[in-house]
């Protein structure tokens, strides 16, 4: 019974880490740039397919592999940032939204048409190992991409609240004029805060093609749930996203445990904890 | 642009009637998507009218496609059952209307999505003879499945979301629900009842959605979960009317048109991944025209859709 219960806890707390890292980066692109990225699930999904091809192609190991997927979506997303997301940064909320979903589809898309909608997954040696401690036994897998979000998630905030980079991101998420008035080049933070979040849904995607696999289809799932995060955490509030992340990733985990055939039932309830959540934020504020 | 609205109702018309030889159905099949996407677009756009972006259309297509299929199944005359589509939309939505409107921007369309999500998992999970589970219920059709019948029945479902937008745009509404766009607090001051009108572009907007949903179903003869509340179907309601111009009438029907003829071309070509052009003409139109089609020729849009 207990046993079951700690077993439950440990699930949740790996789910939560992917949960972790694919929101924070879309946390951060939303409290700097004040930019809905739609496209972010997608931007997962290349990290996951880099992965995926260097290790059919070159035998990289998928988890060495997520520095070279990190490295891919950073550079691709500066191409995405000066092409297009940098000419609607001062438009209506809508048109960012909707530009970056027209990014999302035609990626998804080109990687249908290029890879086929089938699902891939790699296979290593650590997928089928497990580690036993007392009741709970987790695979080796799912532990590594827990560690390695982890240690990720401490590098950001390593890097927003102890660099001299990170402060100016931080002043141009708080006051865009006021950190253009002190000298900083606003564009260039913009630049360098997109790729950044834009990597760590690459390596996100990487981690993802680990535990599950790589689909074309895979990041709107991922996405949706994203932006439930960052809401239920309060735009742009990272500490949140850590918090809402565990919160959802138990919730999620305890239905499919305990409730039968709570398979289904387990995504409603991701969604009905943010509703409320938010519906109650909204009558205690008002 | 006095004549665009007559002539285009006048090629709806004749739409049936075009020798296509044997793509004669087709055809037909194709502009009864257009009128439904059409439907689903305008309505969304009214309720956008007033600042709130909602990701619910598809639960409410949904609730309206399921009330018809489940009534009919029930043995209740068609014509009723088809009527309880958007009174079981509008209701629901009364409800959500209530319990959301104090929530904004993204907040507001991120509530509506969890709400179309958690009613997705609620008719999958429902007893097995109400709603047939994750494998949906055979909906039975109207006037007999004749497929021209049934395209002008579209026509006329459509005609009445044309009907309700006109008569919000020609009326004091329009103001209110612009000066609400454009900042609450600005048109409290101003005397406008934000709760109210919110609310009523909510109820509104949620009830022409339920009644094109309760149409879909008695054309398409089905309903599934997936399909029936995915959010596919939110996202192309927005996507189409931002496509056309938000804020207007015709600029959701315009970007129905267009891009739903074009997705069954690109399908017919490419079967697989044809929406990628339809994701590079969507970045294309932000990027390069922000008001939409309709901008091209409307000033007044293209101002409109800048300016707030």
């Amino acid at each position: 019974m207990m046993d079951l219960f700690l077993q439950t806890l440990a699930n949740a707390l790996i789910q939560s880490g992917t949960y972790a890292l694919a929101s924070s980066g879309l946390a951060l692109a939303v409290g700097v740039l004040h930019i809905v990225n739609f496209a972010h699930g997608e931007f997962l999904m290349v990290g996951a397919f880099v992965a995926y091809w260097l290790s059919v192609l070159a035998g990289i190991d998928p988890i060495v592999s997520l520095v070279p997927a990190g490295a891919v979506m950073f550079a691709a997303s500066g191409v995405i940032y000066q092409a297009s997301i940098r000419r609607v940064l001062l438009a209506p909320e809508l048109n960012a939204l909707l530009l970056t979903f027209g990014i999302g589809i035609t990626l998804q898309n080109l990687a249908v048409l290029v890879f086929g909608a089938t699902p891939r997954v790699v296979h290593t040696a650590y997928q089928l190992t497990a580690v036993t401690l007392g009741p709970v036994s987790v695979g080796v897998a799912p532990l590594i991409t827990l560690i390695v979000s982890v240690a990720l998630l401490a590098g950001m905030y390593a890097v927003l609240y102890r660099t001299g980079v990170g402060k100016s991101i931080r002043a141009v998420a708080q006051n865009r004029t006021g950190a253009h008035l002190v000298g900083l080049d606003v564009d260039r933070i913009y630049l360098l805060t997109f790729g950044i979040a834009s990597a760590l849904a690459a390596i996100a995607g990487a981690m993802v093609l680990v535990r599950i696999g790589a689909s074309p289809h895979m990041g709107f799932g991922f996405v949706l749930k994203a932006f439930a995060i960052i809401v239920m955490a309060g735009l742009g509030n990272l500490t949140g996203v850590l918090w809402a992340s565990l919160v959802l990733a138990t919730a999620e985990a305890f239905v499919r445990t305990y409730v039968p055939g709570g398979g289904g039932a387990a995504e409603a309830v991701f969604f009905l904890l943010i509703f409320f959540t938010l519906v109650w934020r909204s009558w205690r504020t008002a | 642009m006095r004549w665009a609205g007559p002539a285009a109702l006048v090629v709806a018309l004749l739409v049936p009637l075009v020798p296509a030889g044997g793509y004669q159905q087709y055809v037909v099949q194709v502009a009864t998507f257009v009128l439904i996407n059409a439907g689903v677009a305008l309505a969304w756009d009214i309720q956008a009218r007033t600042g709130q972006l909602s990701l619910a259309p598809a639960a409410f297509f949904g609730l309206g496609a399921y009330a018809y299929t489940i009534a009919a199944l029930r043995g209740v005359p068609l014509p009723v059952a088809f009527l309880l589509g958007p009174l079981v939309a509008g209701a629901v939505s009364l409800g959500l209307g209530v319990v959301t409107l104090r929530l904004q921007g993204l907040y507001f369309a991120i509530a509506t999505l969890a709400f179309a999500e958690v009613v997705k998992v609620i008719f999958k999970e429902l007893p097995l003879d109400l709603t047939g589970g994750a494998v949906g219920l055979t909906a039975p059709p109207l006037l007999g499945g004749h497929q021209t019948g049934l395209y002008y029945l579209g026509l006329c479902v459509l005609l009445l979301v044309v009907a309700a937008s006109l008569a919000v745009r020609h009326s004091r509404l329009h103001y209110a629900f612009t000066a609400i766009r454009q900042g609450e607090l600005t048109a409290r001051v101003l005397g406008v009842r934000v709760v109210r009108t919110k609310l009523l572009a909510f109820v509104l907007s949620a009830s022409l959605t339920g009644l094109v949903g309760a149409y879909a179903t008695s054309r398409l003869f089905f309903v599934i979960p997936e399909d029936t509340f995915g959010i596919g179907l939110s996202v192309t309601a927005l996507a189409t009317a931002i496509f056309g111009g938000v804020y207007t009438t015709a600029g959701p029907v315009l970007g129905a048109i267009i891009l739903r003829s074009l997705e069954e071309g690109l399908r017919m070509v490419l079967r697989e991944g044809y929406l990628a052009v339809y994701g590079v003409i969507l970045m294309l139109v932000i990027l390069y025209l922000p008001g939409g089609l309709v901008s091209l020729w409307n000033r007044r849009a293209r101002d409109a859709a800048g300016g707030d």
